[in-house]
């Protein structure tokens, strides 16, 4: 059983509260003690899920769960789902729109870059169906 | 001697004026405060000596202590080095060279700390292109001037005090020149003369007391500008004395001002970043490894910069502006021979010898499977309350209020609206 079990709401295209979920979670393990260069693996990782759920996905929610010896993250969207995950993890590959674009981002290195910082990635969507990314941590 | 206590601070709470109303304990963003059982505000938790409790007290009852608290503290020989915020704080016409003056009549040495500025500069940018593609360097680079940054960095995000430039900050510079430069012109014994920093800031003090990478500093003192500032009014009324004591350029100046950091460094990628909530938001970015690309950070706790300090006198919006009048009457060109600063910054003119990353400093050592307990704990009592944030209990809003019971300093009766609901 998992020990502490937390949720978060992320509102998808609120660009204005975009990020928030990840520091809270940085500022909870950090608090914890985990160290830190564990903690900005996850942050990182969560950030960048995060980010992928306003930019791309629908309304969605973020579950953290924290145990002494890993961490796991699960972002779930009701979005419209990735068409090609191959393609989609791939250093470069984008369908960011150009306010995204805009902003800093859609280079394409969110996916691939959770790939690098995490120690498990499982990405199960469906086209029009959402989209879940789990990730886990070893501490 | 090197801080690990969070309890030293230098902004203090006078309990007699305090009405234990929660506006400082709202204020403050590390949350250190608390109105406990006694009725009073009180600092309880690692006080980074940011001020923002002084700015909202509308009573007075809070105040940074200074040497100016007690001026029999003051050597019998006073050398002054001034902020450049200082100029900024008159009428427009009053130019710098003439609060030096002013400053003159009472104190025995007056130096212009901004020309400072400009040699630390060319510091910086050299050290900069040292790093640049050099493997394995630190980036991004981070200030070291604001000490209310580097209080909130060493408490809050300990893995980041690496990346803190390893360059003096001008004012240690200064006093250290000073002090050299007294003692070998044996103008007067060393033991009768100190060098006192006048300040916009309520963390200098600390940072001198308690410096963060110096054994100890080479300041004696500071003193608030709101404490030297009717004096220096009275003195601009009859000058006479007429010697240039002014030596900075407009980019020394310019550092009062969110952005005059870096404004003096050769093009690059800085960022300058002002206000303490946004400098909390950047650190918690940076801590995610996000600013790789920016090379340095010029950050500043207080909102635009040193000119809106707790202890200034004008208005920070007025000041920006006599500031920038300045910038553009004394110039963009620093007026310093680079090819001497270059030169001290090669023989470790701009460094402190055994400079030592300090501690983080927590208060609370638990091991991992306690401090999840207790996080666990603290999210039980959490899901409990109201969530009006309303600080009635004492504690600044819920959630601090429930790491509070977690750790069992306040009971749950002291949440005033469960106990309503209760009684209903
Ligand atoms: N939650 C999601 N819902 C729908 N599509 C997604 C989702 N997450 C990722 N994608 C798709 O996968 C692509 C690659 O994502 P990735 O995070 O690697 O890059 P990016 O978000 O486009 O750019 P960057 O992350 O560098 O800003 C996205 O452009 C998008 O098409
Ligand atoms: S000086 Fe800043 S950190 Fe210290 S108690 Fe006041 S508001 Fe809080
Ligand atoms: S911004 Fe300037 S005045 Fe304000 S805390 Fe930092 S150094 Fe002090
Ligand atoms: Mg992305």
């Amino acid at each position: 059983m998992p020990n502490l079990t937390k949720r978060y709401p992320i509102k998808a295209r609120d660009y204005l509260k975009a990020g928030e979920v990840s520091i809270q979670i940085q500022g909870l393990l950090k608090i914890i003690g985990f160290a830190p260069d564990f903690i900005r693996r996850v942050s990182l990782c969560a950030y960048e899920a995060e980010m992928n759920v306003v930019m791309h996905g629908g309304d969605g929610e973020l579950t953290l769960e924290v145990d002494t010896d890993r961490v796991d993250l699960d972002v779930r969207d009701a979005g419209p789902g990735i068409e090609d995950i191959g393609l989609a993890l791939q250093e470069g590959y984008s369908t960011a729109s150009e306010e995204a674009r805009e902003m800093g981002f859609g280079a394409g290195m969110g996916l691939p870059n959770i790939q690098k910082n995490s120690d498990s990635l499982d990405i199960i969507s469906e086209k029009g169906k959402g989209t879940e990314v789990k990730i886990g941590f070893i501490a | 001697m090197e801080q690990t206590h969070p309890a030293l601070h230098y902004v203090q709470i006078d309990e007699k004026r305090c009405t234990g109303c929660v506006l400082c304990m709202k204020a403050c963003p590390v949350k250190a405060i608390r109105v406990r059982d006694r009725g009073v505000a009180e600092i309880v938790g690692a006080c980074i000596d940011c001020g923002e409790c002084i700015r909202v007290c509308p009573h007075g009852a809070v105040k940074a202590i200074t040497t100016g608290s007690d001026p029999s503290k003051l050597s019998r020989y006073t050398i002054i080095s001034a902020s450049p915020v200082l100029y900024a704080q008159f009428d427009e016409e009053v130019m710098p060279n003439e609060v030096l003056l002013a400053l003159r009549k009472v104190f025995r040495y007056i130096y212009d700390q901004a020309y400072i500025h400009e040699l630390y500069n060319v510091a910086v940018e050299l050290h900069l292109k040292e790093n640049r593609g050099k493997e394995g360097a630190v980036r991004p680079l981070i200030s070291p001037v604001c000490p209310v940054v580097n209080r909130l960095i060493r408490y809050r995000f300990p893995s980041l005090l690496k990346n803190i430039i390893p360059i003096m900050t001008p004012r240690e510079i200064a006093a250290r020149e000073l002090k050299k430069r007294l003692y070998c012109e044996k103008v007067f014994d060393t033991s009768e003369f100190g060098v006192y920093h006048i300040t916009p800031c309520s963390a200098k003090m600390g940072s001198i007391n308690y410096p963060m990478f110096l054994d100890s500093s080479y300041l004696d003192g500071a003193l608030g500008i709101n404490e030297v500032y009717e004096l220096i009014s009275k003195n601009l009324r009859d000058l006479e004395e007429d010697v240039i004591l002014h030596r900075s350029s407009g980019v020394g100046i310019g550092w009062g001002v969110s952005g005059g950091e870096i404004a003096g460094l050769e093009d690059g990628n800085f960022l300058a970043v002002s206000g303490l909530s946004e400098t909390i938001r950047y650190l918690e970015k940076i801590e995610m490894g996000l600013f790789e690309n920016i090379e340095y950070f010029e950050f500043r706790a207080c909102l635009e910069g040193c000119i809106g300090g707790p202890l200034t006198v004008a208005d920070r919006y007025q000041a920006k502006r006599t500031v920038a009048r300045f910038v553009r009457m004394f110039g963009h060109e620093k007026r310093l021979k680079y090819a001497q600063a270059e030169k001290a910054y090669h023989d470790g003119w701009f460094f402190n010898e055994g400079r030592k990353i300090p501690l983080a400093a927590t208060n609370r050592k638990l091991s991992l499977s306690d401090a999840l307990a207790r996080q666990k704990k603290i999210e039980e009592v959490f899901r409990k309350l109201p969530g009006k944030e309303c600080g009635l209990c004492g504690s600044p809003d819920c959630r601090t209020f429930a790491e509070d019971v977690a750790d069992g300093q306040v009971g749950m009766e002291r949440c005033v609206l469960l106990n309503r609901e209760k009684t209903k």
